[in-house]
């Protein structure tokens, strides 16, 4: 199908399957691997416009599902779309709203025709569709936009997994005919099929035969464990054409992110980060601080050394102590100084692959992170040594 | 010396007591700080030797070089910003310093934690250092200036603040301790304001007693009189500001470096030995463990006291003028404070009088004013409104805080208002205004404030206008165009912060620029014509009732509802996508929801014993003090209940 992207790969990890690249979407270049903050209502947590470009911030996300019930889709036709409407010129990606409906929404039920569910506002039953999905998503005019798929938890098994692998693929077929604009919004396609490996493998090639501009790994996050989880990523970024980004949903964990691009993946996404900053909770290479806590009342340190953000340079853990969870300020603090944080992790993931010495980058970080071999999460190592990266016999002067 | 200098530019030529100046605090490095001219408030001068040791700290990154000097300007009349906790509501940094505001105002029982003053050992900065705003002349005071809250009935030993932590007693010695530590640009003083609030009744009579031949006790009695417990008597207030002027000369005492705290030391001292005396008798047997009480007292003030004394002249101090409802006692207490040569301002604060007319007071203010000299600044707090800023910049005011901007914002709206040119707010804007003819057949000359003084956010008319606040404003929100009404509704009606950062931006903005247009027209020689123009186009504002907006009540309806449907289930609606570590997380959020209820029924718990507790000391520092009142000649009997 028609594409309004360009993919560039501009270097790839001799160890692992990293690489780097220059995503270019209408509303600007991306570099990859990239991590998209997620502002689902128009906006990222009390942050403006200009703080995320100041971040750096090329891509964010908007979700479909809440914008469509507010402010509209009547509303958003009328402003000419969401970069419109909440001031922001960079590229927009839309979640599709499938896994709202069932996540968020007691009385969703699944059919074939699509997702009925209660509206949280008045109570009347609604419809989604791939094809109001797609309707919606093209009055919100993102640069990426992802097809109505059927959700299920990742701890789901039996038939119920691939009926929903199944009807995905189908309802992908009526998205990118519904789809009205190609040539200047990209419909990614999302691969399903659970934990079971014959059926995403079955899935992948039903999609990649529908040459959408690009391909994002969906059903996971959702509690699974961590050693499956990897497996499936692995196994999906095996098997999805190279000549196209690959996005893995709901990702967000500093770990999670390095891991997953050594598996090869180009693009995540997470709320964490935000949301969790909104608990006081600021993340660092070290770790992450509850500033909540009392022990940081006299701490007159920054949250992170070296770290340019306004929170860092203005004020101390001291400070940030006293407003956290109390006063706005103090939330959208954290929530710039976390979002800096995850954008930075992985400008220094991108450029240690150009510079091909990502595997040192991963020693590095797990050291700085976990201190002790022994409190790496096996799953990671796993994970890693599988693209030839062995966190705990290699050093981190191996090359 | 001081480094802080107040410049009149213009004083109104006209029926008013306007005037137009510059506060600037001049960043004096050491030997230079002498150079600095034109300090005209303090007479006393610091020792060199003193101003070095002070400021080695600010010259450490100046390379040496001696003669730089920095400075920081508030233009008059204008305004401190009003913050919460040290930081102005909803503003980051970086968009703080979009206002266009030159000074900022914390309050010390917003600030200060459980674990300070004593805790300020460790403390290695100033406060601007530690608030990140030392680009900014900053005012600190004992409490915010934007609220009236009523708290217990303050000591001679004490002043009651409200913290979050609920209420707290300041002693002189714990507000030196922090005036040192902190070393803000101006500190105001410690002063026993009443708090117990003033019913309309209780002013209105002893407004007219006065005004008629009445004697002050005869004013009090007729307020006694026409509704005993509705407010402070003339005691209350005399004490108050006999209080307030001996606090006024320990804490100048203290800025040269003098022992402040030695005569009440002296003086517990004293009583204290009193006390073992008369221990033998029944009465002195009660309050034995009081004596102990103000034994350890002693023994803390001894340990500090011995400590070196520096002096802290680099500070300048605004003193509260007092006086409540009581002409005499407001003009005894600006003649007194005024009398003191070293007081670089003075405030006034307004809100202990909240309840009474806007007109007593103005009347009320006038009356301090008045007995203050041209020269220093005024500031006043509790007057806010553009209205209010105008009839108090007409009797000689010439600071105010940010806390109507503040306000405004909590309550969905976005100012529309100008001063002196009339075009900007009506004409530009997509929805139709109501003309001021209109406006005054329909609404028949009510205080409610004509549709082009504000719009209200939450309004669902603005659902569909894409159009920015205000046209042509230059703000954050409104600039280019980016932000518009429309998405504002959108977010405030999503629960969404930047609804209040926007709103926030642009109505600290527009108050910024209406004290810029008020400069101006002083300035011009229009400032009066200007201002009975404003009254007229933009009325007055409405009291905030504290009612919310409709559509603000359907959305806080909906969240809790949400929420307790969250807490409520244990779904497995964990699954991926954009949203996929909700399911992960969403346990964190609910033990975090379960820890602030648990926590804010902590502190309900804790404040209705505290407040027990508050009333059992109160009654027992009334016996202590009937005791007292043989060895004090001022000592009146307690009247504050």
């Amino acid at each position: 199908m028609k594409s309004a992207l360009k993919w560039d790969v501009i270097a790839k990890c001799g160890t692992t399957k990293a690489r780097a690249a220059v995503l270019t979407l209408p509303h600007g270049p991306v570099n990859a691997p990239v991590f998209m903050p997620v502002g689902t209502q128009g906006t990222l947590k009390g942050i403006t416009p200009d703080q995320l470009e100041g971040l750096g911030c090329q891509i964010m996300l908007n979700n479909t599902y809440h914008l469509g019930l507010r402010p509209g889709q009547e509303l958003l036709d009328a402003c000419g779309g969401a970069h419109t409407f909440q001031g922001w010129n960079r590229n927009l990606l839309t979640d599709s709203g499938g896994f709202q409906m069932v996540s968020l929404l007691k009385l969703a039920e699944i059919t074939e025709k699509g997702v009925q569910f209660e509206s949280p506002h008045d109570g009347s039953l609604m419809l989604l569709t791939p094809e109001h999905s797609m309707s919606l998503q093209n009055s919100i005019g993102a640069d990426i936009m992802m097809q109505l798929d059927d959700v299920v938890s990742s701890l789901t098994t039996g038939p119920r997994v691939e009926e929903a692998m199944w009807r995905s693929i189908r309802w992908l077929d009526r998205c990118i005919k519904a789809h009205k604009k190609p040539e200047s919004q990209n419909l990614f396609a999302i691969i399903q099929g659970g934990l079971d490996p014959a059926l995403r493998a079955q899935c992948i090639e039903e999609m990649v035969k529908r040459d959408t501009p690009g391909y994002a790994i969906g059903g996971l996050s959702g509690g699974e464990e961590k050693d499956k989880f990897w497996r499936v990523v692995s196994q999906c970024t095996d098997l999805m054409p190279r000549e196209k980004p690959i996005y893995c949903m709901g990702v967000g964990y500093a770990e999670d992110l390095v891991v997953c691009v050594a598996l090869g993946v180009d693009m995540f996404d997470c709320v964490f980060p935000t949301r969790t900053a909104r608990f006081g909770n600021a993340l660092t290479a070290t770790g992450t601080l509850s500033l909540r806590q009392a022990k940081f009342k006299d701490d007159f340190r920054p949250i992170e050394e070296g770290c340019d953000c306004i929170a860092c340079k203005s004020y101390t853990r001291a400070y940030l102590y006293t407003i956290v969870t109390k006063e706005t300020v103090g939330c959208h603090l954290i929530s710039i100084h976390n979002t800096a944080y995850q954008l930075r992790l992985m400008r220094q993931v991108r450029e240690s692959i150009i510079e091909d010495r990502f595997p040192q980058f991963i020693h590095k970080f797990f050291k700085d992170l976990f201190v002790e071999k022994s409190a790496y999460p096996e799953w990671a190592v796993n994970a890693l040594k599988s693209v030839n990266v062995d966190l705990i016999q290699g050093e981190e002067t191996q090359n | 010396m001081p480094p802080l200098t107040f410049s009149i530019i213009r004083q109104s030529t006209q029926r008013t007591a306007a005037r137009r100046g510059t506060l600037v605090m001049t960043q004096a490095t050491s030997a230079n700080a002498h150079a600095n001219t034109n300090v005209n408030i303090n007479a006393n001068a610091a020792t060199p030797a003193t101003t070095t040791s002070e400021s080695a700290n600010e010259n450490r990154n100046r390379n040496g070089h001696d003669k730089q000097l920095t400075k920081r300007v508030i233009e008059t009349p204008g305004c401190f910003m009003h913050t919460i906790k040290g930081t102005v509501p909803h503003l980051t940094p970086d968009t703080l310093r979009l206002q266009g505001f030159g000074g900022v105002h914390v309050s010390i029982e917003q600030l200060l934690q459980d674990h300070q003053p004593g805790g300020f050992d460790k403390w290695p900065f100033t406060l601007s250092k530690f608030l990140n705003l030392q680009d900014m002349i900053l005012l600190c005071d004992l409490r915010d200036p934007s609220r009236f809250v009523k708290v217990p009935v303050n000591s001679g030993r004490h002043v009651s603040i409200k913290t979050h932590k609920g209420i707290r007693q300041l002693t002189l010695e714990e507000y030196l301790k922090i005036i040192r530590a902190y070393q803000p640009d101006i500190v105001s003083t410690f002063a026993d304001q009443v708090t117990d609030g003033v019913e309309e009744s209780t002013v209105a009579a002893t407004w007219t007693t006065r005004s008629g031949s009445g004697s002050v006790s005869d004013s009090e009695s007729e307020a006694q009189g026409s509704s005993p417990s509705s407010g402070p008597g003339l005691k209350r207030v005399q004490r108050s500001v006999d209080r307030s002027l001996k606090w006024l000369d320990q804490i100048l005492l203290d800025r040269q470096g003098g022992d402040a705290l030695a005569q009440d030391r002296a003086l517990e001292e004293a009583k204290r030995r009193k006390m073992k005396q008369s221990s033998q008798s029944a009465e002195a047997r009660k309050s034995a463990s009081l004596a102990q009480d103000s034994q350890q007292l002693d023994l803390t003030t001894g340990k500090t006291t011995s400590t070196t004394r520096k002096s802290w002249t680099g500070v300048g101090v605004f003193a509260h003028v007092l006086g409540a409802h009581v002409e005499q006692e407001r003009v005894r207490s600006a003649q007194e404070t005024a009398r003191r040569e070293a007081v670089d301002g003075f405030i006034v604060d307004a809100n202990p009088l909240q309840g009474a007319s806007k007109e007593t007071i103005l009347s009320l203010l006038k009356v301090s004013i008045e007995h203050l000299p041209v020269e220093k600044p005024r500031m006043v707090y509790g007057l806010q409104t553009p209205e209010d800023v105008l009839r108090s910049i007409a009797l000689g005011v010439d600071l105010f805080d940010t806390s109507y901007p503040f306000h405004l914002t909590e309550d969905g709206k976005a100012s529309l208002y100008s001063f002196g040119s009339h075009k900007t707010a009506a004409s530009n804007t997509g929805t139709s205004f109501i003309t001021m003819s209109d406006n005054n057949s329909i609404l028949g000359g009510t205080t409610v404030a004509p549709k082009n003084r504000w719009i209200n956010l939450w309004d669902d008319e603005h659902a569909d206008k894409f159009i920015p606040i205000l046209e042509g404003c230059e703000c954050y929100a409104c600039k280019g165009g980016r932000h518009t009404r429309a998405y504002i509704n959108h977010l405030l009606k999503a629960h969404e912060m930047l609804a209040t950062v926007l709103l926030m931006s642009h109505n600290m903005y527009q108050y910024s620029t209406f004290f810029s247009n008020v400069r101006q027209s002083i300035q011009d020689g229009t400032f009066e014509q200007h201002s009975a123009e404003f009254t007229e186009q933009f009325g007055t504002e409405p009291e905030r009732t504290g009612e919310i907006h409709a559509a603000q009540a359907i959305v806080e309806a909906a969240l809790s509802k949400r929420n307790r449907l969250d807490g409520g289930s244990n779904g497995n609606n964990s699954s991926s996508h954009s949203e996929g570590e909700e399911g992960a997380r969403s346990k964190e959020e609910k033990a975090e929801a379960r820890r602030k209820v648990k926590e804010q029924e902590r502190r309900e718990r804790k404040e209705r014993n505290r407040m027990e507790g508050l009333q059992r000391k109160k009654e027992r520092q009334q016996q202590q003090q009937q005791m007292m009142a043989k060895d004090e000649l001022e000592v009146t009997m307690p009247r504050e209940s």
